[in-house]
């Protein structure tokens, strides 16, 4: 089977964490061909030009692939980062004296600063925010730009830019950014496959799941920021470098449409399909430039028909093509090892794990949690219960760290966790499941379990390591077979042992499960209760969330009731259901009389 | 001095305040920012020249003619531009508005040329003198056409039946349909009303600046930044934003710099995108994880 | 027989949800939809009001084929949606949002909207004091009262509710269904999807079991509560706590 190097996640999760010894060498060998390809073939100038801004153009592409495909977030001043790469290249060179190599260094230096502290600015908000922040950004460069004459030289623009001498002829240089092109196309490839590029698909498709499952949030997408940001900072810097003359019009907002139309056409979410796009839409195209009014007119369009008609982009019809003619690999269960829960509580069984005392949550008015302790033992099954609107999900939210208490303290197996955030409480061993299940919709099962395992704080020795532990994992809720599926294809009750076998990948000391029999048949909460009681023998610690009272009674030694968002009740199952105050307040009436 | 140009700066930031309520409610009602909403602006400057300029139409007939024009033209872009991408999230069509924007910009030039163009006034008198003070009648105009739709507006979002079905629109559209809501109805709605916002604002501001192809982009952002630091989705903090930037700009141009007037409306947003992202008067309607 | 299904298939993309089912809701009568989740108990109801179109088999609703038509068309004809999960508008009042739920009125007046939800309040006395209060803010057995008093503002001749119980404590669940069995009295008739059968078949007249996208089993309550093994794999809550 010859194995074609295309982006497609299902292939990818299939693939190991080497391409394929075939794949890797079609490529290389495919990519010193084309990069000695001006060496050997003679072009004219104009030839050359139009390849070179092909290259550059592209790098720059790479970068809107890593934060708006990759990482879900939005960067309408790719332009201006491109712009400042190509100044650095191009000041550096002729009125500072910097010499070439410095000067491309650093370009992509400023360029990936500016993106740093634009994207520690901005990246808590979102959306149209961040769009906003970016042409904010954009439009303060291109003013700067035109205006700051005596650094930039106005719109007069730079000349004379200089290239280092061994690549002083255009051929050698054109050579020299297809080089750069491949190896920058090369490593953002293999980022998605990569931890890091797994959590940044993870922001993209469900933020809140990936803060609990370990991921720093933040960090992630500021990070991706900062890399799209440096590769407009180097496209830029070569761009300098091959053209020998900038100015500012050529680093303005609409050309930041440009790069978006480029990779949106091409397909956002790949490496190829953006550089395939880059190339379609400088090469083909030429002779609209001689319309330039309508040239950038159909660029508007293109960008609407492209979102409208075309959202993978080109590339997404060819993975559409793999997904339907290949079949999934089959999945040997023979050779998974059991799950290793291997986390050991600091504190042994008995004493209490999760200690959470006089904790309070208002919003506005309203005392969603009011003044509540708990406390749940190492070792058992502890479950919440109470009316609904008591605030039993509130504090669920405020243990695993998406809410911060206005009040009291939550101690964690001898640590203090009140105010840290989700990712730091999952990597201390706390990992949790929704009421309306969380997954990452465009990555397969096995990726979405991977996720859980790589960003738990436990360390793996490869990336071979990860995937098997993920393997265990869904191997004990009983889904390995169904490892390279997608998500949209499993049912309710599958998707929730998917989100359970995340939380378990985590290699979790407690495990908060909110309302996790929502939804499933009594087959599948029979099933559901088996696997509590599993995780329990393993020496895991479980808080549970419900209303079925039946599955709690079987499952949980103690328990606690929150009415009103204040504790009424607490302490060993048996007496707590007994208890009048619950009685009256929640459980009414088990058997019905509604009539 | 000062006095000067705080009216001036008032009626900058009305337009940009008109422009912002076109946003608000387009947002409100679909939960999308249309980064074209100038550009409606630039359509009804543009359809101003070539009534009252070209044609030579009396005054108000153009007027009249232009907004119905502009109008037209937003049941257009919704249909093209939103409708096809309403299921799809906030990306494709905050990247869709941008193309179409540019589209519209460029389209315009081809069709009309590079020169800017020029429009008379609504009244012939330049103005009245207040103490100190002279008050441009076009800045009195946009002032009180301005607080006029203003008042208007809130009134419809709060207190009428079709404001609430259009809030309810954009905070459940399955759910409002299932009540027998015309969703549909109520997303067009408001892409021709706020394409009225928009063209009002050009055909009032028109005679005020050049009219050009690009002067509904310089609007649009900063009209947008106006929404944020008066927060976001928020009828009141739309107004209050576009004026308190219009105010910026117009002294930091004074006292500051000329050239990069054009930058302080955008370095007073990234302030406050920094500092308060929701806004001078923003609510925020809490996400249950 | 105001509403029947015939044969009806309908699918979320390359799923089957339904496949082929049929079944009858006579005029006055409670029926209710049973079936373990994933069963299609939902999608029988998206179908009914036009937020799902049929890819085969028609529904009729007093002789007329309604399938495929868009909701608003279908509120027009009088049958009220209560989705799962409630879904107020978070953003609107209580009051605004049973206002709302005349939308598919035609010649009303706002005065007879109004009258109409001090009507719905006297039914729910419990939400009264919260008529100001924003829909985000309430809790969920209060949000299901402001559903189901929403829903009953559209004068519905049929009123779907789908699982009205979900989420919620069981006082508040009963308060619910004594206000679902009082609603015959009003001239509606009752659609009730339950994954908790024992409360819905407490209030219904009739009722089917669904599997899978199909029917499995149908009569009185009383029979499909006899039955060991719907009850066992369909009815929720155990025969004995352990």
């Amino acid at each position: 089977m010859t194995e074609t190097v295309v982006m497609d996640r299902a292939s990818a999760s299939r693939r190991r964490y080497f391409p394929s010894a075939f794949g890797g060498l079609t490529f290389a060998g495919f990519a010193i061909c084309l990069t000695a390809l001006p060496l050997a073939v003679s072009l004219t100038g104009y030839q050359l030009n139009l390849l070179m801004q092909a290259a550059t153009y592209a790098i720059a592409v790479f970068g809107l692939v890593v934060v708006l495909g990759y990482a879900g977030q939005i960067n309408l001043a790719q332009a201006a980062f491109f712009g400042l790469g190509a100044y650095c290249v191009a000041l550096g060179t002729t009125d500072f004296g910097l010499g070439f190599w410095l000067s491309l260094l650093l370009a992509v230096c400023v360029a990936a600063f500016a993106g740093a502290v634009l994207g520690l600015a901005s990246l808590r908000l979102g959306g149209h925010y961040l769009a906003m922040v970016t042409i904010s950004f954009q439009t303060i460069l291109s003013l700067t730009l035109n205006n700051w004459i005596s650094l930039t030289h106005g719109p007069d623009g730079v000349r004379g830019i200089q290239r280092p001498a061994i690549l002083n002829d255009s051929r050698y240089f054109l050579a020299f950014c297809l080089a750069v092109l491949f190896t920058a196309g090369f490593g953002v490839y293999r980022l998605k496959r990569r931890r890091l590029g797994r959590a940044m698909q993870a922001v993209r498709d469900n933020e809140i799941a990936a803060a609990v499952s370990g991921i720093d949030t933040f960090a992630t997408k500021v990070f991706a920021f900062t890399l799209s940001a440096a590769l407009g900072g180097l496209g830029g810097g070569l761009f300098a470098g091959g053209f020998t003359y900038i100015s500012p019009d050529q680093f303005t907002f609409a050309e930041s449409v440009v790069f978006l139309t480029m990779a949106l056409l091409g397909g956002v979410t790949s490496a190829f399909g953006a550089a395939f796009g880059t190339g379609l839409l400088i090469l083909l195209p030429e002779w609209l430039r001689f319309l330039k009014v309508v040239y950038l007119a159909v660029y508007g369009a293109a960008v609407v028909l492209i979102m409208v008609f075309l959202p993978d982009g080109l590339w997404g019809i060819v993975t559409w093509a793999k997904r339907r003619l290949i079949s999934e690999p089959p999945v040997d269960r023979q050779s998974i090892a059991p799950l290793p829960l291997t986390r050991q509580a600091a504190c042994s069984a008995g004493q209490a794990l999760l200690e959470v005392k006089s904790l309070s949550k208002h919003f506005g008015g309203l005392k969603a949690v009011d003044e509540v302790n708990l406390s749940v033992r190492q070792n058992s099954v502890h479950a919440l219960i109470g009316p609904n609107g008591s605030g039993k999900t509130t504090m669920l939210n405020v243990l695993s760290g998406l809410y911060r208490p206005m009040g009291g303290s939550i101690v964690f197996d001898g640590g203090t966790i009140t105010n840290a955030p989700p990712h730091t409480r999952t990597r201390l061993g706390i990992a949790r499941t929704f009421q309306n299940i969380r997954l990452f919709p465009a990555m397969s099962v096995l990726d979405n379990v991977m996720v859980g395992a790589e960003q738990s704080g436990d360390l793996f020795s490869s990336a071979r390591a990860v995937r098997n532990h993920a393997f265990s994992a869904l191997e004990f809720v009983g889904l390995a077979e169904r490892a390279y599926r997608d998500i949209g294809s499993l049912s309710y009750g599958h998707q929730r042992l998917v989100e359970i076998a995340r939380a378990l990948a985590g290699n979790p000391k407690l495990i908060l499960f909110d309302e996790p029999g929502a939804g499933l048949n009594h087959g599948e909460k029979d099933r559901l209760v088996e696997l509590l009681k599993q995780l329990k023998d393993r020496g895991l610690t479980v808080l549970i969330i419900d209303h079925d009272m039946a599955m709690v009674e079987q499952v949980a030694e103690r328990i606690t009731v929150l009415n009103f968002g204040r504790h009424i009740a607490d302490g060993a199952s048996r007496d707590v259901l007994r208890n009048p105050d619950v009685i009256a307040a929640y459980l009414g009436e088990v058997r019905s009389d509604a009539a | 001095m000062a006095l000067q140009l705080l009216f001036t700066g008032l009626g900058v930031g009305s337009i940009y305040a008109l422009v912002a309520l076109g946003f608000v409610l387009i947002f409100r009602a679909t939960n999308a920012v249309n980064f074209a909403q100038g550009d409606f602006a630039m359509l009804g400057a543009f359809a101003m020249v070539v009534l009252a300029v070209d044609l030579e139409l009396p005054y108000g007939l153009s007027i009249a003619l232009a907004l119905i024009a502009v109008m037209l033209f937003g049941a257009l872009f919704n249909l093209t531009v939103y409708y096809p991408l309403r299921h799809r999230g906030l990306l494709p069509v905050i990247i869709s508005t941008i193309g179409a924007s540019i589209l519209m910009q460029n389209g315009m030039l081809a069709a009309y040329g590079p020169q800017p163009q020029t429009l008379p006034g609504i009244l012939s008198t330049p103005g009245i003198m207040v103490g100190s003070v002279f008050l441009d009648s076009q800045y009195l105009i946009i002032l009180c056409i301005t607080a006029l739709l203003v008042v208007l507006q809130y009134f419809f979002f709060e207190y009428t039946l079709l404001g609430k079905k259009m809030q309810a629109t954009s905070q459940d559209k399955e759910m409002a349909s299932l009540l027998g809501i015309p969703v549909a109805w109520m997303i067009m709605l408001t892409f021709i009303y706020s394409a009225f916002l928009g063209g009002l604002a050009g055909i009032l501001v028109g005679p005020i600046l050049f009219v050009s192809v690009g002067m509904g982009s310089a609007i649009s952002l900063k009209a947008f930044a106006a929404t944020i630091v008066g927060g976001f989705g928020n009828v009141i903090g739309a107004i209050v934003g576009g004026l308190t930037l219009g105010i910026v700009e117009t002294f930091g141009a004074a006292y500051i710099s000329v050239p990069y007037k054009d930058a302080f409306a955008f370095l007073v947003l990234l302030i406050f995108l920094m500092i308060k992202p929701e806004g001078i008067f923003g609510e925020k309607i809490a996400e249950k994880a | 027989m105001l509403l029947e299904l015939d044969s009806v298939t309908a699918a979320y993309g390359r799923v089957l949800a339904l496949k082929g089912l049929s079944l009858t809701v006579n005029d006055g009568e409670i029926v209710t939809l049973l079936g373990a989740n994933g069963a299609g108990k939902s999608t029988v109801l998206r179908t009914i009001s036009g937020l799902m179109t049929p890819q085969s088999g028609q529904v009729r609703w007093a002789g007329a084929s309604i399938g495929g038509m868009k909701p608003g068309v279908i509120a027009g004809l009088s049958i009220a949606h209560v989705p799962e999960r409630r879904r107020i508008f978070p953003g609107l009042t209580v009051r605004e949002n049973i206002l709302l739920g005349g939308s598919n009125l035609k010649g009303v007046s706002r005065a007879e909207l109004e009258a109409d939800v001090e009507k719905n309040f006297a039914i729910f006395p419990e939400i009264k004091p919260f008529e100001n209060a924003l829909g985000w803010t309430l809790s969920g057995g209060q949000q299901q009262m402001v559903a189901v008093a929403r829903g009953l503002m559209a004068r519905p001749k049929l009123l779907l509710l789908d699982e009205p119980s979900l989420g919620l404590a069981p006082l508040i669940v009963q308060q619910v269904y004594r206000v679902i069995s009082g609603i015959r009295e009003q001239g509606t008739t009752v659609l009730l999807v339950e994954q908790n059968a024992q409360m819905a078949l407490s209030v219904a007249d009739r009722g089917y079991v669904l599997e899978t996208g199909t029917i499995v089993a149908e009569g009185l309550p009383s029979q499909l509560l006899d039955t060991d093994e719907i009850r066992a794999a369909y009815l929720g809550g155990r025969a004995k706590p352990n």
